[in-house]
Protein backbone atom coordinates (compact mmCIF):
# COMPACT_ATOMS: atom_id res chain seq x y z
CA UNK A 1 0.00 0.00 0.00
CA UNK A 2 1.34 3.40 -1.01
CA UNK A 3 2.27 5.72 1.85
CA UNK A 4 0.91 9.25 2.05
CA UNK A 5 3.97 10.94 0.55
CA UNK A 6 4.00 8.76 -2.55
CA UNK A 7 0.24 8.68 -3.07
CA UNK A 8 0.04 11.71 -5.31
CA UNK A 9 2.72 10.40 -7.70
CA UNK A 10 1.08 6.95 -7.80
CA UNK A 11 -2.19 8.60 -8.81
CA UNK A 12 -0.70 11.01 -11.36
CA UNK A 13 1.08 8.02 -12.92
CA UNK A 14 -2.30 6.29 -13.24
CA UNK A 15 -3.68 9.45 -14.83
CA UNK A 16 -1.01 9.25 -17.51
CA UNK A 17 -1.74 5.53 -18.02
CA UNK A 18 -5.43 6.34 -18.51
CA UNK A 19 -4.57 9.10 -20.98
CA UNK A 20 -2.51 6.68 -23.06
CA UNK A 21 -5.59 4.43 -23.24
CA UNK A 22 -7.56 7.50 -24.38
CA UNK A 23 -9.67 7.32 -21.21
CA UNK A 24 -9.55 11.08 -20.81
CA UNK A 25 -12.36 11.42 -18.26
CA UNK A 26 -10.75 8.82 -16.00
CA UNK A 27 -7.35 10.50 -16.47
CA UNK A 28 -8.80 13.79 -15.30
CA UNK A 29 -10.32 12.20 -12.19
CA UNK A 30 -7.03 10.51 -11.24
CA UNK A 31 -5.28 13.85 -11.61
CA UNK A 32 -7.86 15.58 -9.47
CA UNK A 33 -7.41 12.92 -6.79
CA UNK A 34 -3.60 13.29 -7.05
CA UNK A 35 -3.99 17.02 -6.37
CA UNK A 36 -6.31 16.46 -3.41
CA UNK A 37 -4.03 13.99 -1.59
CA UNK A 38 -0.87 16.01 -2.27
CA UNK A 39 0.08 17.25 1.16
CA UNK A 40 2.72 18.26 3.65
CA UNK A 41 5.66 20.53 2.97
CA UNK A 42 9.35 19.73 3.22
CA UNK A 43 11.14 20.50 6.49
CA UNK A 44 14.42 21.81 5.11
CA UNK A 45 13.82 23.56 1.80
CA UNK A 46 17.44 24.17 0.83
CA UNK A 47 19.34 23.16 -2.28
CA UNK A 48 21.97 21.54 -0.02
CA UNK A 49 19.32 19.35 1.61
CA UNK A 50 17.94 18.32 -1.76
CA UNK A 51 21.45 17.66 -3.05
CA UNK A 52 22.03 15.33 -0.09
CA UNK A 53 18.74 13.48 -0.64
CA UNK A 54 19.47 12.94 -4.32
CA UNK A 55 23.06 11.91 -3.61
CA UNK A 56 21.86 9.24 -1.19
CA UNK A 57 19.64 7.69 -3.87
CA UNK A 58 22.58 7.58 -6.23
CA UNK A 59 24.97 6.05 -3.76
CA UNK A 60 22.68 3.72 -1.85
CA UNK A 61 19.21 3.10 -3.27
CA UNK A 62 19.94 2.65 -6.97
CA UNK A 63 22.89 0.25 -6.50
CA UNK A 64 20.83 -1.82 -4.01
CA UNK A 65 17.86 -1.97 -6.41
CA UNK A 66 20.16 -2.82 -9.29
CA UNK A 67 21.45 -5.84 -7.37
CA UNK A 68 17.97 -6.93 -6.26
CA UNK A 69 16.54 -6.47 -9.75
CA UNK A 70 19.35 -8.47 -11.35
CA UNK A 71 18.95 -11.29 -8.81
CA UNK A 72 15.22 -11.50 -9.51
CA UNK A 73 15.75 -11.18 -13.27
CA UNK A 74 13.30 -8.28 -13.22
CA UNK A 75 14.03 -6.25 -16.33
CA UNK A 76 11.32 -3.67 -15.63
CA UNK A 77 13.02 -2.75 -12.38
CA UNK A 78 16.42 -2.77 -14.08
CA UNK A 79 15.08 -0.40 -16.75
CA UNK A 80 13.67 2.01 -14.17
CA UNK A 81 16.91 1.89 -12.19
CA UNK A 82 18.99 2.59 -15.29
CA UNK A 83 16.92 5.62 -16.29
CA UNK A 84 16.57 6.83 -12.71
CA UNK A 85 20.30 6.67 -12.03
CA UNK A 86 21.11 8.71 -15.13
CA UNK A 87 18.39 11.28 -14.46
CA UNK A 88 19.56 11.58 -10.85
CA UNK A 89 23.11 12.19 -12.05
CA UNK A 90 21.82 14.99 -14.31
CA UNK A 91 19.89 16.48 -11.36
CA UNK A 92 23.06 16.49 -9.23
CA UNK A 93 25.08 18.05 -12.04
CA UNK A 94 22.52 20.84 -12.43
CA UNK A 95 22.50 21.53 -8.68
CA UNK A 96 26.31 21.60 -8.55
CA UNK A 97 26.61 23.90 -11.53
CA UNK A 98 23.92 26.22 -10.20
CA UNK A 99 25.54 26.27 -6.76
CA UNK A 100 28.83 27.43 -8.23
CA UNK A 101 27.60 29.82 -10.93
CA UNK A 102 24.20 31.03 -9.71
CA UNK A 103 21.79 32.69 -12.15
CA UNK A 104 24.64 33.28 -14.62
CA UNK A 105 24.39 29.56 -15.45
CA UNK A 106 20.95 30.08 -16.96
CA UNK A 107 21.71 33.24 -18.91
CA UNK A 108 20.28 32.97 -22.41
CA UNK A 109 19.65 29.24 -21.85
CA UNK A 110 16.48 27.19 -21.57
CA UNK A 111 15.80 24.35 -19.14
CA UNK A 112 14.32 21.39 -20.98
CA UNK A 113 12.67 18.44 -19.24
CA UNK A 114 12.06 15.03 -20.82
CA UNK A 115 8.44 14.20 -19.96
CA UNK A 116 9.12 10.50 -20.47
CA UNK A 117 12.02 9.97 -18.05
CA UNK A 118 12.64 13.26 -16.18
CA UNK A 119 16.03 14.07 -17.75
CA UNK A 120 16.92 17.78 -17.42
CA UNK A 121 18.87 19.53 -20.16
CA UNK A 122 20.24 23.07 -20.14
CA UNK A 123 20.74 24.56 -23.62
CA UNK A 124 19.31 26.50 -26.55
CA UNK A 125 17.19 23.68 -27.98
CA UNK A 126 16.03 20.32 -26.65
CA UNK A 127 18.20 17.34 -27.68
CA UNK A 128 17.00 15.56 -30.82
CA UNK A 129 16.83 12.34 -28.82
CA UNK A 130 16.81 12.07 -25.03
CA UNK A 131 20.21 10.65 -24.01
CA UNK A 132 18.58 8.68 -21.19
CA UNK A 133 15.40 7.17 -22.62
CA UNK A 134 15.71 7.96 -26.38
CA UNK A 135 12.42 9.86 -26.55
CA UNK A 136 12.32 12.36 -29.45
CA UNK A 137 12.61 16.17 -29.06
CA UNK A 138 8.82 16.84 -28.97
CA UNK A 139 8.69 14.92 -25.65
CA UNK A 140 10.72 17.70 -24.02
CA UNK A 141 9.01 20.65 -22.36
CA UNK A 142 10.57 24.00 -21.60
CA UNK A 143 10.52 24.76 -17.85
CA UNK A 144 9.78 28.44 -17.32
CA UNK B 1 -10.41 -2.53 -30.07
CA UNK B 2 -10.49 0.57 -32.21
CA UNK B 3 -7.93 2.48 -34.28
CA UNK B 4 -6.49 5.81 -33.22
CA UNK B 5 -4.36 8.24 -35.24
CA UNK B 6 -1.35 10.11 -33.83
CA UNK B 7 -1.73 13.35 -35.76
CA UNK B 8 1.89 14.34 -35.06
CA UNK B 9 3.19 11.30 -36.93
CA UNK B 10 0.65 11.41 -39.77
CA UNK B 11 2.23 12.38 -43.16
CA UNK B 12 -1.20 12.73 -44.81
CA UNK B 13 -0.56 9.93 -47.28
CA UNK B 14 -4.21 9.07 -46.65
CA UNK B 15 -3.80 5.37 -47.46
CA UNK B 16 -6.07 4.70 -44.47
CA UNK B 17 -8.90 6.19 -46.54
CA UNK B 18 -8.37 3.55 -49.23
CA UNK B 19 -8.43 0.55 -46.90
CA UNK B 20 -11.11 1.46 -44.37
CA UNK B 21 -14.30 -0.47 -45.13
CA UNK B 22 -16.56 1.94 -43.19
CA UNK B 23 -15.02 5.35 -43.84
CA UNK B 24 -14.14 5.71 -40.15
CA UNK B 25 -10.69 7.09 -41.02
CA UNK B 26 -12.10 9.93 -43.18
CA UNK B 27 -13.29 12.65 -40.82
CA UNK B 28 -13.11 16.43 -40.59
CA UNK B 29 -11.44 16.32 -37.13
CA UNK B 30 -8.38 14.29 -38.11
CA UNK B 31 -9.41 11.66 -35.58
CA UNK B 32 -10.73 8.23 -36.49
CA UNK B 33 -14.44 7.82 -35.79
CA UNK B 34 -14.30 5.12 -33.14
CA UNK B 35 -18.00 4.33 -33.39
CA UNK B 36 -17.65 3.56 -37.10
CA UNK B 37 -14.35 1.69 -36.60
CA UNK B 38 -14.60 -2.10 -37.01
CA UNK B 39 -13.51 -3.88 -33.82
CA UNK B 40 -9.98 -5.27 -34.25
CA UNK B 41 -9.95 -4.78 -38.06
CA UNK B 42 -6.53 -3.05 -38.11
CA UNK B 43 -6.37 -2.65 -41.93
CA UNK B 44 -5.46 1.05 -41.54
CA UNK B 45 -2.88 0.26 -38.84
CA UNK B 46 -1.00 -2.04 -41.21
CA UNK B 47 -1.48 0.10 -44.32
CA UNK B 48 -0.33 3.43 -42.88
CA UNK B 49 3.11 4.28 -44.39
CA UNK B 50 3.96 6.64 -41.54
CA UNK B 51 2.97 4.23 -38.73
CA UNK B 52 0.69 6.87 -37.29
CA UNK B 53 -2.24 4.59 -36.39
CA UNK B 54 -2.42 2.18 -33.48
CA UNK B 55 -5.11 0.08 -31.82
CA UNK B 56 -6.59 1.08 -28.49
CA UNK B 57 -7.74 -1.84 -26.37
CA UNK B 58 -10.90 -1.98 -24.31
CA UNK B 59 -9.34 -4.48 -21.91
CA UNK B 60 -5.77 -4.66 -20.74
CA UNK B 61 -4.11 -7.64 -19.04
CA UNK B 62 -2.91 -7.65 -15.43
CA UNK B 63 0.74 -6.56 -15.30
CA UNK B 64 3.27 -9.41 -15.08
CA UNK B 65 3.70 -10.54 -11.46
CA UNK B 66 6.65 -9.08 -9.59
CA UNK B 67 8.51 -10.16 -6.45
CA UNK B 68 6.74 -8.58 -3.48
CA UNK B 69 9.96 -7.36 -1.84
CA UNK B 70 11.07 -5.74 -5.07
CA UNK B 71 7.72 -3.98 -5.55
CA UNK B 72 8.01 -2.68 -1.98
CA UNK B 73 11.50 -1.37 -2.67
CA UNK B 74 10.23 0.47 -5.74
CA UNK B 75 7.45 1.99 -3.67
CA UNK B 76 9.99 3.07 -1.03
CA UNK B 77 11.99 4.80 -3.77
CA UNK B 78 8.75 6.40 -5.00
CA UNK B 79 8.39 7.80 -1.45
CA UNK B 80 11.88 9.26 -1.55
CA UNK B 81 11.37 10.81 -4.98
CA UNK B 82 8.08 12.31 -3.81
CA UNK B 83 9.85 13.76 -0.80
CA UNK B 84 12.50 15.25 -3.07
CA UNK B 85 9.74 16.79 -5.18
CA UNK B 86 8.30 18.44 -2.05
CA UNK B 87 11.72 19.77 -1.07
CA UNK B 88 12.24 21.18 -4.58
CA UNK B 89 8.79 22.81 -4.60
CA UNK B 90 9.49 24.43 -1.24
CA UNK B 91 12.81 25.71 -2.57
CA UNK B 92 11.02 27.16 -5.61
CA UNK B 93 8.52 28.93 -3.39
CA UNK B 94 11.18 30.54 -1.19
CA UNK B 95 13.73 31.10 -3.97
CA UNK B 96 15.50 34.49 -3.83
CA UNK B 97 15.93 34.77 -7.62
CA UNK B 98 13.93 33.81 -10.71
CA UNK B 99 16.77 31.53 -11.79
CA UNK B 100 16.81 29.62 -8.51
CA UNK B 101 13.04 29.15 -8.76
CA UNK B 102 13.32 27.86 -12.33
CA UNK B 103 16.01 25.34 -11.42
CA UNK B 104 13.94 24.15 -8.44
CA UNK B 105 10.80 23.81 -10.57
CA UNK B 106 12.70 21.71 -13.11
CA UNK B 107 14.04 19.51 -10.30
CA UNK B 108 10.55 19.13 -8.82
CA UNK B 109 9.03 18.05 -12.14
CA UNK B 110 11.92 15.69 -12.78
CA UNK B 111 11.47 14.13 -9.32
CA UNK B 112 7.74 13.69 -9.98
CA UNK B 113 8.42 11.83 -13.23
CA UNK B 114 10.91 9.54 -11.43
CA UNK B 115 8.37 8.94 -8.65
CA UNK B 116 5.73 8.05 -11.23
CA UNK B 117 8.06 5.59 -12.93
CA UNK B 118 8.76 3.94 -9.56
CA UNK B 119 4.99 3.73 -8.92
CA UNK B 120 4.54 2.02 -12.26
CA UNK B 121 7.24 -0.55 -11.48
CA UNK B 122 5.82 -1.00 -7.98
CA UNK B 123 2.75 -2.49 -9.66
CA UNK B 124 0.47 0.51 -10.20
CA UNK B 125 0.73 0.05 -13.95
CA UNK B 126 -2.78 0.86 -15.19
CA UNK B 127 -6.08 2.09 -13.71
CA UNK B 128 -7.72 -1.31 -14.24
CA UNK B 129 -5.16 -3.52 -12.44
CA UNK B 130 -5.73 -5.24 -9.11
CA UNK B 131 -3.13 -3.16 -7.22
CA UNK B 132 -4.81 0.07 -8.31
CA UNK B 133 -8.23 -1.17 -7.32
CA UNK B 134 -6.98 -2.12 -3.85
CA UNK B 135 -5.37 1.30 -3.50
CA UNK B 136 -8.58 3.08 -4.51
CA UNK B 137 -10.56 1.04 -1.96
CA UNK B 138 -8.06 1.99 0.72
CA UNK B 139 -8.30 5.68 -0.22
CA UNK B 140 -12.09 5.49 -0.09
CA UNK B 141 -11.90 3.88 3.38
CA UNK B 142 -9.37 6.37 4.75
CA UNK B 143 -11.04 9.56 3.53
CA UNK B 144 -14.35 11.38 3.46
CA UNK B 145 -15.90 13.94 1.22
CA UNK B 146 -14.57 14.65 -2.23
CA UNK B 147 -11.57 12.30 -2.02
CA UNK B 148 -13.80 9.38 -1.11
CA UNK B 149 -16.37 10.14 -3.77
CA UNK B 150 -13.78 10.38 -6.55
CA UNK B 151 -12.09 7.15 -5.38
CA UNK B 152 -15.47 5.36 -5.37
CA UNK B 153 -16.31 6.71 -8.80
CA UNK B 154 -12.95 5.48 -10.14
CA UNK B 155 -13.47 2.02 -8.65
CA UNK B 156 -16.72 1.84 -10.55
CA UNK B 157 -15.52 3.12 -13.93
CA UNK B 158 -12.38 0.94 -13.92
CA UNK B 159 -14.23 -2.24 -12.92
CA UNK B 160 -13.53 -5.33 -15.07
CA UNK B 161 -16.05 -5.61 -17.87
CA UNK B 162 -16.51 -1.86 -18.22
Amino acid sequence: MAQATALSAVLSNLSKAAEKQELFGIAERFNELAGLVDGNQARDPSLEALRAEVARDGERDYPALQTAGAEAGDRGVLRAVKWGEKVTTAQRALMDRYASKGDALLEGKQLFLCEACGFIFLGDDPPEICPVCKAPAPRFSNVK
Amino acid sequence: MYASRNIRLCNKDCVCLFVCPTGATDTETGQIDRLACVDGCRLCVDACPSHAIHLVLERYPEPAPRQVALAESMLALCERKSHEERTALAIAEAAPTAGAARVARALARSARILAEDCAREAGYMIPQCEATRELLSQIATDHDGKIRSIAEELIEVTAPGR
